[in-house]
């Protein structure tokens, strides 16, 4: 009798599990979908959806410039030529030795930056918008190109620093599914075809100038950027035609006479250029190319670190300066607030503006006087007496070119920050490239006559075939380009660094202290450890 | 809100006095009158009648005992008086009589503390019964904290680590880590239901007991989230037919236990002038006021220091009271508690002020059938914006936090602006910070009424958690521009849990016993939030509230849902009572993990033997009871976000052109992994409970030795593959360890009584595996430096270069780079250069090799003392303050000393080392502190009689008075934040404090 119960009991358990089973046979409910994530497999479907990756990756490069005081764009300019860190209380190339090693946060987080936020952005959509899934969502072949095309270019550019900063670096050309922990080094040369090949696609399929917003990837940063790469794997005549589809496309200019929101003020074309609103061509500005966008009070309108930091890296740290009643200065709407991270050399300062006719030292483009501007002080107003302490003029007060000054980030003036535009390409530079091109190839005149379009817009007087050298070629980028182009990695590519380092660099100690094997960044130990089934090799001698 | 509080705060007493006042003076009014009650003392399953028991009326010297057929008749003076029933081996019992004339009592035999019951995952037991490793928690040594996780510390195997912070929840670890990066939280189950909210929501009045649960056997049947451990918090009921009314208050105060000690003004200039002299500028110390800023110098001109930590502190002080009522009769059994309590942290307005309320209910609606309800809500309101304490360790003692007019500068010495004003954003913000949770459960309990032993029970137990955070930050009018901006984060998450519960319990014979239990479950949790956001107000009187009035608005919102199917089995078998047996295993099905593994499996079984119930055992006098366990069993970890094995992406936007409209850019942002699992750990467990000498001596030995497999583990990988890191499941870490808890009897007199419990607990923890590769062909398995983790070391190790001093003058191995004042490493390959490749483990931290706690209790009378020390060690933790901080901008440091060439530290480095290697400086953690020190008096019966009061108790406790160590930091135990020399807001400094507390009952 106990034994029945025991067993009609079980039979009712059982079927109770049962029950329970059933209820869940449907698991559906198990598979994710994301709320309010959004992925590739369900944005890259449309045309729209690649255009907001492709707004993504506009975003991305910005960050070069932006997601960082101190590690990123900045890094540059000290230990150069043209600029120094020569505040005391900070420990950059005052001594290479002990500040460049592969623990350098700078080294470090440029890596990262190529190859997390720029390569996997662009590889996605080269690697979507070629699916054969989605070969319907095309208008025609060339809208698809023209995607792809963004994608390379940005994927171009990135290895393009990489090779030029660190040497032979993994070329990483897809995305993943799974992580990879054995990736090779490709030679640098590598690096630079692959580069090419990225962009000659680009430039075949990118939309001309005023085909695509403003700041958006157009043929002639394609073009701009091919010719520095065919310069870095020695084709001459192809990195000359490059640089000459842009200056003969018609749609490019050197800016001549003075234009935009400045028009009423005292100036000239040079400040012009670097008027904020003048970046973009809407202005009626022809030489602009490829222009990292910045706007106050907009969402998306500044990076991680929000606007343009150019004066707070590049401006003199001088609320330091005191007047003699005690009063510091004050930051104010036109200079902003600089800290002094970045000061120019002899060099850059003053050993290359040996021509008192050039307006890239007129008064609009270069400050060297500067006066007390704490109202509460009786010396409001006057100028500041010459300093002579080296923490005074390595920091406080020096001259600078007004390009990196513009309107305070969102009206707030001691945020060190402006609300100016970005140069990453203008024709300028373009000139000048070709112009190095020419002359590797041995045609001196063709080269000097592009150094003299660029001089003669400025109105210094023009130089003869046998003046032009490597050297004079890298004056001239400097007295055009000064704290606008990447100097560190124009020096690099060009194997000058150590050398010139060497001969213009500002403080004795980096002079003293740069070894040849300086002229490449070390691959980061993060990035040696991570890699472990692989040994990546480290630049010689880190 | 606030100043409600503290009027509360303050008319505590009077009105408790004023209360108790007019009861006596009513008691005093009422006419005695006598009448009797008869019953049977029965013990259980004996219903013959049980001679000689003790029935004393509580509180009087009036009594009488049972006589040979067990039963009794005593005259009673009114329907309040309670009876205490008392036999030597019995379990004392009182009764409230009310209004009844009868009243049998059945005793329980008092053999050993085997016979307490303990609740275990889905159900209770008898502690003999049980077979895995479960510990309580003992509530009467801290039930008057503000939180419950203050219970848990010093029990054998559970670190609790406190942040020292008003509401916020510590950090919590049973027996080590074993996760690498999936949570390593236990498992909190509330009154049956796994609890989806904050620790702090629980009313610690409100718990009658905790019991943690240790090893797989026990914690399997929670599956895959129990990996961690399980904490069960079971809540108060209703004990005595007679209502029982119980206020407890407390209220104290806190002052800094210890501080980091910053530079004075003095030394703050001296460092100024050592590093000018050691930068090769030129360094007077007449001149001293020119080598700092302007502001500066004009406040040492004028004396006008200022202590940044007195600035940004605030009186700790701490007040509570709840009120419960509870009670029981034969249909209903009800607890109804609310409480109220107020914590002022020491950091200026991080305060916490918090109400809950609860009601638990269970109706028996026929014999059969039971419905009820546990229901809890809290409202937590956290606002206000801290003072920050990361800035308060930078700012410049000479620089000035307030104009004239007593408004907050932007940065204590503007023209720097290396550190900002610690109070400004506290003094210019409003914010509204509150947490609300609402959670319930709802069961149904049917007894079968056509079999005895089979019941079953339903569970629904819904949950809504409401945060809001809401902050403004008004226009400073000393700045030039417009600084206004406001934020308004609103959450919601609703989750329920469905569960059906089957249970069977069986005796076959005198020798089997069987307790069945299976379960089949539902989980879905859905959350969404919202942040909506302003800058630039033109008008700011309408602060978070109107956020239509920025110029600049962006919005975000983000939702998720989670779902979980479970299925459980466990069957108990007890033979002969002495040879016992668990099996359990659980099947979990959960939305989080990867497609390709939705569900997993996770059996254990445990055996338990209680030998000393064995006949060939009775001869061995001095033991009263021994009992083996042993348990193996698998338990999951499956605590990851939703939807992290799948790829996604984040956005952000950008500007094209002037006009200044913006585009929507969508950006990779994790990478997905299809075979994402839980995480298993294998866990076996040998234990031996046991009690010598007439229960003088008791306690319990636990050995385990647990492998988890599969590690869920954020790992960092090579940025190339376009991430940093991935979520996936690698290899294999190991801990073992032992626990021992040991209570002894030290004095058992009339009148006084010492006791002594004391614990200790040792984990070792090691990986065992990683990849199973050996991609770079050396023989071995690779290890992973780019996570530190090593095959053979503990999971928290630290990899660097090895410290070896400081280079001295004169020394002529200085590398290129380095000089005198630099630190010197050892050249662990001997081969004359320092480079990655001398980098080696250097130490272990996060998790102690050594936990001890002691605590003693004495009783002399109605008086008790108890002190409680705890200890931990085999641990050390990255200090990185010592390192020069900027030593040439305003910026202060701690002041630990530093390397000078005229006095020579070989321990601290010079104010220009600029740690080319980047290294880091590591300190021990060990410490050893009197935690807890209580001193209390029960009032006697008599005297509470008069006040017609059942219980009355005050007390003075004194926690974390002094501690023993040499960390440098705030805390030993809070040592997260010394990685970085620029300090961190969780630089927090811990609290002494001292409480003053009442309990009343009537």
């Amino acid at each position: 009798m106990k034994n029945q119960l025991i067993y009609n009991q079980g039979k009712q358990l059982i079927g109770l599990s049962l029950i329970a089973l059933l209820i869940s046979c449907n698991d559906d409910f198990l598979y994710e979908k994301p709320l309010s994530s959004l992925s590739a497999d369900n944005t890259l479907v449309s045309v729209e959806g690649f255009q907001t990756y492709l707004t993504g990756l506009s975003w991305a490069a910005r960050e070069e410039y932006s997601q960082d005081d101190n590690t990123f764009f900045i890094t540059n300019f000290p230990g150069t030529d043209v600029g120094e860190d020569a505040g005391a209380e900070y420990f950059t190339y005052r001594n290479w030795i002990s500040y460049l090693t592969p623990v350098t946060p700078e080294v470090e987080r440029n890596w990262n930056w190529a190859y997390s936020t720029m390569l996997p952005q662009a590889n996605t959509v080269i690697v979507f918008a070629n699916k054969e899934e989605l070969k319907d969502i095309w208008k025609n072949e060339a809208q698809k190109n023209a995607v792809i095309a963004e994608g390379r270019f940005y994927r171009a550019y990135t290895h393009n620093l990489l090779a030029n900063l660190y040497g032979n670096v993994p070329i990483v050309d897809t995305i993943r599914n799974a992580p990879k922990f054995d990736f090779v080094q490709a030679t640098r040369d590598e690096v630079y075809d692959f580069v090419k090949r990225d962009l000659e696609f680009a430039s075949q399929w990118l939309p001309s100038a005023g085909e695509t917003p403003e700041g958006r990837i157009v043929k002639a940063a394609a073009d701009h950027l091919l010719t520095e790469v065919y310069i870095s794997l020695g084709q001459y005549d192809n990195a000359i035609a490059s640089a000459s589809r842009v200056i003969d496309s018609g749609d490019y200019r050197l800016m001549t006479s003075r234009f935009g929101s400045n028009l009423d003020e005292p100036g000239d074309v040079f400040s012009d250029l670097f008027e904020d609103g003048n970046f973009n061509r809407s202005s009626g500005n022809m030489e602009s190319i490829y222009v990292w966008q910045f706007e106050s009070f907009t969402p998306g309108g500044g990076g991680t670190r929000d606007g343009n930091q150019a004066v707070r890296n590049f401006g003199p740290f001088f609320v330091r300066i005191t007047a003699p009643d005690g009063a510091p200065n004050i930051p104010t709407n036109e200079m902003g607030r600089g800290v002094g991270r970045v000061r120019g050399t002899v060099y850059s300062l003053y050993e290359i503006w040996n021509d008192v006719g050039d307006i890239r030292n007129s008064e609009f483009n270069m400050r060297r006087q500067f006066y007390f501007n704490n109202p509460s002080s009786e010396y409001f107003g006057q100028p500041v007496p010459a300093r002579t302490t080296a923490e005074d003029t390595l920091r406080s007060m020096y001259a600078y070119p007004r390009k990196i000054e513009g309107n305070p980030w969102n009206l707030n003036n001691t945020s060190g920050r402006t609300s100016d535009d970005v140069y990453v390409y203008r024709l300028a530079e373009t000139y000048l490239l070709r112009a190095e091109a020419y002359f590797r190839k041995g045609d001196l005149q063709k080269a000097a006559d592009d150094i003299n379009t660029v001089r003669e817009r400025s109105n210094a007087s023009p130089i003869a075939a046998d003046q032009v050298s490597i050297d004079y070629i890298l004056d001239e980028r400097a007295r055009e380009l000064l704290f606008e182009e990447p100097r560190r990695r124009t020096l690099i590519r060009m194997g000058k660094l150590v050398e010139r380092v060497r001969t213009f660099g500002l403080l004795e100690s980096s002079k003293n202290t740069i070894q040849d094997y300086h002229n490449l960044w070390p691959i980061p130990q993060t990035a040696i450890d991570a890699n472990f089934g692989q040994k990546l090799n480290q630049n010689p001698h880190y | 809100m606030k100043t409600k509080l503290l009027v509360y705060g303050k008319y505590i007493l009077p009105a408790l006095l004023l209360f108790f006042g007019l009861h006596a003076y009513s008691s005093a009014t009422s006419i005695p009158e006598d009448r009797v009650v008869t019953g049977k003392v029965t013990t259980d399953g004996d219903p013959s009648g049980l001679p000689g028991v003790n029935i004393l009326i509580k509180g009087s010297k009036t009594g009488t005992i049972t006589d040979i057929e067990g039963e009794y008749s005593i005259s009673i003076p009114d329907d309040n008086a309670v009876l205490v029933f008392s036999m030597i081996g019995f379990e004392t019992k009182e009764e409230a009589v009310g209004n009844r004339t009868v009243l049998d009592v059945i005793l329980n035999e008092n053999i050993s503390g085997l016979d307490e019951v303990v609740v275990v995952g889905y159900g209770t037991q008898v502690k003999r019964n049980v077979t895995g490793s479960i510990a309580s928690a003992d509530l009467s040594q801290s039930g008057d904290d503000a939180a419950v996780t203050e219970a848990l510390v010093g029990i054998a195997g559970v670190q609790f680590t406190d942040t020292g912070r008003p509401g916020q929840v510590g950090n919590l670890l049973i027996r080590g880590q074993n996760s690498l990066s999936g949570s390593n939280s236990p498992l909190i189950v509330l009154d049956g239901i796994i609890f989806s909210g904050n620790l702090n929501d629980i009313n610690p009045r409100d718990v009658q007991s905790m019991e943690i649960l240790k090893d797989a056997s026990s914690t399997a049947i929670y599956g895959s989230r129990a990996a961690n451990g399980v904490i069960l918090i079971t809540s108060m009921d209703g004990k005595t037919e007679k209502p029982l009314i119980s206020l407890n208050s407390y209220t104290g105060l806190s002052e800094w236990a210890s501080e980091l000690k910053l530079l004075s003004p003095e030394r703050y200039l001296q460092r100024r002038l050592d590093w000018r002299a050691q930068s090769g500028l030129e360094a007077d110390p007449r001149s001293v006021d020119k080598y700092i800023s302007a502001l500066e110098a004009e406040n040492y001109r004028n004396g006008k220091y200022t202590d940044p930590w007195r600035e940004i502190s605030q009186q700790g002080r701490t007040s509570s009271i709840d009120v419960n009522v509870s009670g029981k009769s034969n249909s209903t059994n009800y607890f109804l508690s609310a409480s109220l309590s107020d914590d002022r942290g020491l950091i200026y307005n991080d305060n916490q002020q918090r109400y809950t309320l609860r009601a638990n209910i269970t109706n028996t609606i026929k014999p059969w059938l039971q419905i009820g309800t546990n229901t809890m809500f809290s409202h937590r309101d956290l606002s206000g914006i801290s003072a920050s304490v990361r800035e308060a360790y930078r700012m410049s003692p000479l620089g000035t936090m307030y104009y004239e007019d007593g408004s907050p500068t932007q940065f204590p010495v503007p023209d720097e602006q290396a550190a900002g004003n610690p109070m400004r954003n506290s003094l210019l913000s409003d914010n509204s910070e509150v947490m609300e949770n609402l959670f319930s459960n709802f069961f149904l309990k049917l007894d079968a009424p056509f079999l005895e032993g089979l019941s079953f029970r339903v569970n629904f137990s819904p949950s809504y958690q409401w945060n809001h955070n809401y902050s403004f930050m008004h226009q400073d009018k000393n700045v030039s521009f417009n600084n206004t901006s406001a934020s308004k984060f609103n959450e919601r998450q609703y989750s329920w849990v469905l569960e059906n519960i089957l249970n069977y319990n069986r005796r076959i014979g005198d020798d089997h016993n069987f307790d069945i239990t299976l379960l089949f479950g539902r989980n879905h949790v859905e959350a969404e939030s919202t942040t909506a956001q302003g800058e630039q107000f033109n008008v700011d009187v309408l602060g978070y509230n109107n956020l239509g009035l920025a110029e600049i608005q962006r919005t975000n919102s983000f939702a998720y849902a989670v779902e979980m199917v479970s299925y459980m089995a466990r069957v108990n078998y007890q033979f002969k009572n002495r040879y016992l047996l668990t099996l359990t295993a659980r099947r979990d099905g959960s939305s989080v993990f990867s497609v390709n593994n939705k569900y997993a499996t996770f059996p254990s079984g445990s055996l338990a033997w209680i030998i000393s119930d064995e006949n060939f055992m009775s001869e061995i006098g001095f033991l009263d009871m021994l009992k083996l366990r042993a348990s193996y069993g698998a338990v999951g970890n499956q605590a990851i976000e939703p939807y992290q094995s799948l790829t996604l992406s984040s956005t952000q936007r950008y500007v094209y052109g002037n006009d200044g409209s913006s585009s929507l850019g969508v950006v990779t942002s994790t990478l997905g992994n299809d075979d994402l699992t839980w995480e298993t750990t294998y866990t076996t467990n040998l234990a031996m409970d046991f009690e010598l000498l007439q229960r003088r001596i008791a306690g319990t030995l636990e050995l385990y030795n647990s492998n988890t497999e599969n590690l869920l583990v954020r790992r960092n990988i090579p940025v190339m593959n376009g991430y940093t890191s991935i979520l996936t499941n690698v290899g294999e870490v190991n801990n073992r360890g032992v626990e021992l808890s040991l209570t002894t009897d030290n004095i058992r007199k009339e009148n006084f009584s010492w006791s002594t419990v004391f614990t200790f607990s040792h984990n070792k923890n090691k990986i065992l595996h990683l990849f199973h590769t050996d991609l770079d062909d050396d023989g071995l398995e690779d290890d992973n430096i780019a996570n530190s983790w090593f095959i053979g070391k503990p999971i928290n190790s630290y990899f660097d270069y090895q410290y070896d001093g400081i280079y001295q003058e004169g020394d002529e191995d200085i590398p290129a780079g380095s000089e005198p004042g630099f630190v010197r490493v050892k050249d662990l390959t001997q081969d004359g250069v320092i480079n990655a490749d001398d980098r080696t483990v250097v130490g272990s931290g996060n998790i102690p090799e050594y936990q001890y706690g002691i605590r003693n209790n004495f009783n002399y009378g109605n008086l008790s003392l108890s002190f409680f020390i705890n200890a931990m060690q085999g641990w050390i933790a990255p200090f990185n303050l010592i390192n020069p901080l900027v030593p040439g901008r305003s910026l202060n440091q701690l002041d630990a000393g530093w390397w000078t060439p005229e006095n020579q530290s070989n321990s601290r480095p010079s104010l220009v080392y600029s740690n080319p290697l980047r290294t880091s400086w590591y300190v021990s953690r060990d410490f050893a502190r009197l935690r807890d020190v209580t001193i209390a008096y029960d009032f006697n019966h008599k005297a509470l009689d008069k006040l017609k009061m059942n219980g009355l108790k005050v007390y003075v406790t004194g926690k974390n008075l002094a501690t023993i160590t040499n960390w440098l930091g705030t805390d030993p135990e809070n040592a997260g934040a010394y990685t970085s020399e620029q300090g961190s807001d969780a630089l927090y400094p811990m609290p002494k404090s001292i409480l003053i507390g009442l309990n009343v009952s009537f």
